[in-house]
């Protein structure tokens, strides 16, 4: 009776005892779900009118490439993009909603956002989730100081370079950056660069491949989003047609039924 | 394994495997450092600024987790700039290494962070304070830090002198961080140092080509 | 009293409607009714003095003592509410507290560390007692809070808090019953630019004067002082500025009596 009156409140916060049971079940043998990881390859660098960002396509669930045309390069705002190396679903929330802050920060200053802006906005927000927010991220843009490219790992650190890549192929695209950078490239010459770049990622990198992404920003404020820049990696064409002709199978007999349906038709009941 | 591939880069940390240095001498102080950010084999980057700015005449020497020593420099950054409106002086560097320590010490259980706070004041002149890992908070003549620091305290001891000018201690400085990029794997990149003094920081970068080592090797 | 019966001094959290709030004016009130209490700011030190009246004789002579310790160059006078003064007191202890652990790295204290700096202990205080005039759940402090300091930075600094949460910094000020009577007196000093010695002289003089024999039979001088002379430190009744203060008070008093007779 008095258990009516006062009933014993559950306890507050959270309650974790799934974690508990779905550690047994993969103890025993289960094959827990996995994460989409973009297993990537991203990069960006400066070059005499702006910045280039560059992205591979492919999406990966463990061994299995579950999307062959991703896009990694996401908007931030006008004048900066971001790419996305990491837990899908991760990059694409924190630039979302880092998107969003920003707009409003625009609105509420009137003024063009500086890349800096995001830059903290982004780090303090991986930093507060201490790694557990899989985004490594390559920022570029362009403000009021000129062009800029960042980088930012899962854990929050920033580092402010002129050119850099992350993800797992991210290896392979530094080693072309390393070998041909230089200062003030034209974009010709630099968008190429990064095509190489993450070329490097697609063809040598397992996590990495399908086609390329590019964006280029300058410094005049315009903005080519450049989706498919290249097909690395086109479907062949089939040479020959694998249909069969007719009379492929060869007929060795006929049989002829006649069947008779009856059917009886029992009027449904109004009344 | 084709389904580790996406997963072993994204699990190391990325952290300062470093050395960082901080000489006192009569008007200022000489700051020093590496310039390698690795993430477990893989540098990440090779031209980082560990000494990182908290005011004009305070700097920091960071080293241990890039994200953890950022993140506690901003911080220290933003209270002392809001200590400084609020008392209408310009904030000393025992303050800044107060508040460093702090953090540090707070936050022991869940940072990596080995830091070095050095800078100039109108009170005590050029001053260095070590803020090692378990937040400790210690002022010393001169100090070192990260792991290259290891293959350098015997150098260090043995070629500091009490009274050195600052052009002794930019050499001493540069010869320690040199001699400590050489033998450990994750310190490298260039030496940079800065001095500060009464009117704040003059920067400079050496190259590994000019160490002793490097020149004894042929480089 | 116009306030009473309209309904609009039960509560803080409510204005009348010409612009009051009652209930910080009564909180006025209850310091008026307190012994007097007055400082004075010299060239190189503060001296806070107070007409503690006794009104028993069975109480100690350090019973309720109306100057307080908030940090080793910081002093605290209260007129008012006894038990109100000794919490605020502990709150202006707790903030200098606080400023220590945050800002000093408490190596070599002599030289390089500082206690809170006095302007912000006062913001902080204030800030505080201003924050109980505002809800209707709490009543306001009925004190008011004399607070003073001296450094080698800064030199002698005098700030007084009123009960509704504002503050200003004095050359001298007073508290207390006798507030008027001793204002009177330190306008004709030449303030700012007196020794320690002739603050504390003139201290003694000020509360002696002002004391009143009919109505308040008895009481005792506290008098506390922060300044060079004192190496920094903050000192309550040292026994040589007391007996400075208490014979140069008891002189001006016989003087006034003599020329009473007269």
């Amino acid at each position: 009776m008095q258990a009516e009156l006062a009933r014993e409140l559950p306890p507050a916060g959270f309650n974790f005892e799934n974690c508990k049971r779905n550690e047994a079940l993969i103890n025993g043998g289960f094959l827990a779900p996995k994460t989409v990881k973009t297993g990537t390859t991203i990069a960006g660098i400066i070059f005499k009118d702006g910045v280039i960002l560059g992205a591979d396509t492919r999406a990966t669930e463990g061994p299995i490439v579950s999307d062959k045309n991703c896009s990694k390069i996401h908007y931030l705002a006008p004048n900066m993009y971001c790419c996305g190396a990491g837990t899908a679903a991760d990059t694409e929330m924190t630039t979302d909603l880092v998107s969003s802050q920003l707009a409003l920060h625009r609105l509420n200053t009137g003024r063009e956002v500086p890349v800096v802006c995001a830059t903290t906005l982004l780090k303090q927000k991986l930093f507060r989730y201490q790694g557990n927010i899989s985004a490594a991220l390559v920022l570029g843009g362009v403000d009021l100081t000129g062009p800029t490219i960042y980088s930012i790992a899962p854990h929050g650190s920033v580092d402010k370079l002129p050119y850099t890549s992350m993800g797992s192929g991210s290896l392979a695209a530094m080693s072309v950056f390393e070998s041909r950078y230089k200062p003030d490239m034209t974009e010709e010459e630099a968008k190429k660069l990064v095509r190489d770049a993450i070329a490097g990622g697609v063809f040598n990198d397992l996590g990495s491949g399908s086609n390329i992404d590019l964006c280029v920003i300058r410094k005049n404020k315009t903005v080519d989003y450049l989706r498919n820049y290249e097909i690395a990696n086109r479907k062949g064409e089939r040479t020959l047609d694998y249909s069969f002709l007719k009379g492929t199978t060869i007929v060795t007999g006929t049989k002829t039924f006649n069947l008779d349906i009856t059917e009886t038709v029992i009027p449904m009941e109004v009344a | 394994m084709v389904h580790d591939i996406a997963d072993s880069w994204m699990d190391a940390a990325v952290s300062t495997g470093t050395t960082i240095m901080a000489v006192e001498f009569d008007g200022g102080v000489v700051i020093g450092a590496d310039s390698r950010t690795s993430i477990g084999t893989y540098v990440a980057n090779r031209v980082t600024d560990k000494l990182t700015r908290i005011t004009d005449k305070i700097y920091c020497c960071r080293s241990g987790s890039a994200a953890d020593t950022q993140a506690i420099a901003d911080i220290v950054s933003y209270s002392l700039y809001y200590h400084e409106n609020q008392t209408n002086e310009e904030p000393l560097v025992s303050e800044a290494a107060s508040e460093f320590r702090n953090y540090c010490y707070n936050y022991r259980d869940s940072l990596l962070a080995g830091i070095i706070v050095a800078g100039w004041d109108k009170k005590l002149g050029g001053q260095v304070y070590s803020v090692p890992l378990g937040g400790m908070l210690i002022r010393q003549p001169y100090t070192i830090g990260g792991s290259g620091s290891s293959f350098i305290y015997a150098f260090a001891q043995e070629n500091f002198r009490k009274g050195m000018t600052r052009d002794e201690c930019v050499e001493f400085v540069k010869k320690a961080v040199h001699h400590a990029m050489y033998f450990d794997g994750s310190s490298g990149g260039v030496c940079r140092i800065g001095v500060i003094t009464e009117t704040g920081i003059d920067r400079d970068i050496f190259f590994a080509t000019e160490s002793k080592a490097s020149k004894d090797q042929g480089n | 009293m116009s306030s009473i019966g309209t309904g609009y001094d039960l509560s803080a959290s409510q204005f009348s409607p010409d612009g009051r709030v009652f209930q910080i004016d009564y909180a006025s009130k209850a310091v008026e009714k307190s012994g007097t209490v007055i400082a004075l700011r010299g060239k190189d030190g503060v001296v806070l003095a107070v007409e503690k009246i006794v009104t028993s004789k069975l109480y100690e002579d350090d019973a309720a003592t109306r100057v307080f310790t908030v940090d080793k160059n910081i002093g605290i006078a209260i007129a008012g509410l006894h038990a109100d003064g000794r919490y605020i007191v502990d709150i202006a202890r707790q903030e200098a507290q606080n400023y220590r652990s945050q800002w000093n790295a408490n190596l070599d204290f002599e030289k390089g560390d500082r206690t809170i700096p006095l302007k912000i202990l006062v913001e902080r205080v204030s800030a505080y007692i201003h924050a109980y005039t505002l809800y209707s759940a709490v009543r306001p402090f009925g004190v008011t809070v004399i607070i003073a300091s001296w450094n080698q930075e800064d030199g002698p600094q005098l700030y007084k808090i009123e009960p509704s949460g504002t503050y200003f910094g004095y050359l001298a000020c007073a508290s207390g019953k006798a507030k008027q009577q001793a204002k009177t007196e330190m306008e004709k000093l030449k303030l700012g630019d007196m020794t320690t010695e002739e603050i504390v002289k003139n201290a003694g003089k000020i509360i002696y004067q002002v004391h009143d024999e009919l109505k308040d039979k008895d009481f005792r001088l506290e008098l506390s002082i922060v300044g060079k002379e004192t190496n920094g430190l903050y000192q309550m009744n040292p026994e040589k500025w007391l007996n400075m203060a208490s014979e140069a008070g008891q002189a001006a008093k016989m003087d006034d009596d003599s020329d009473n007779d007269i």
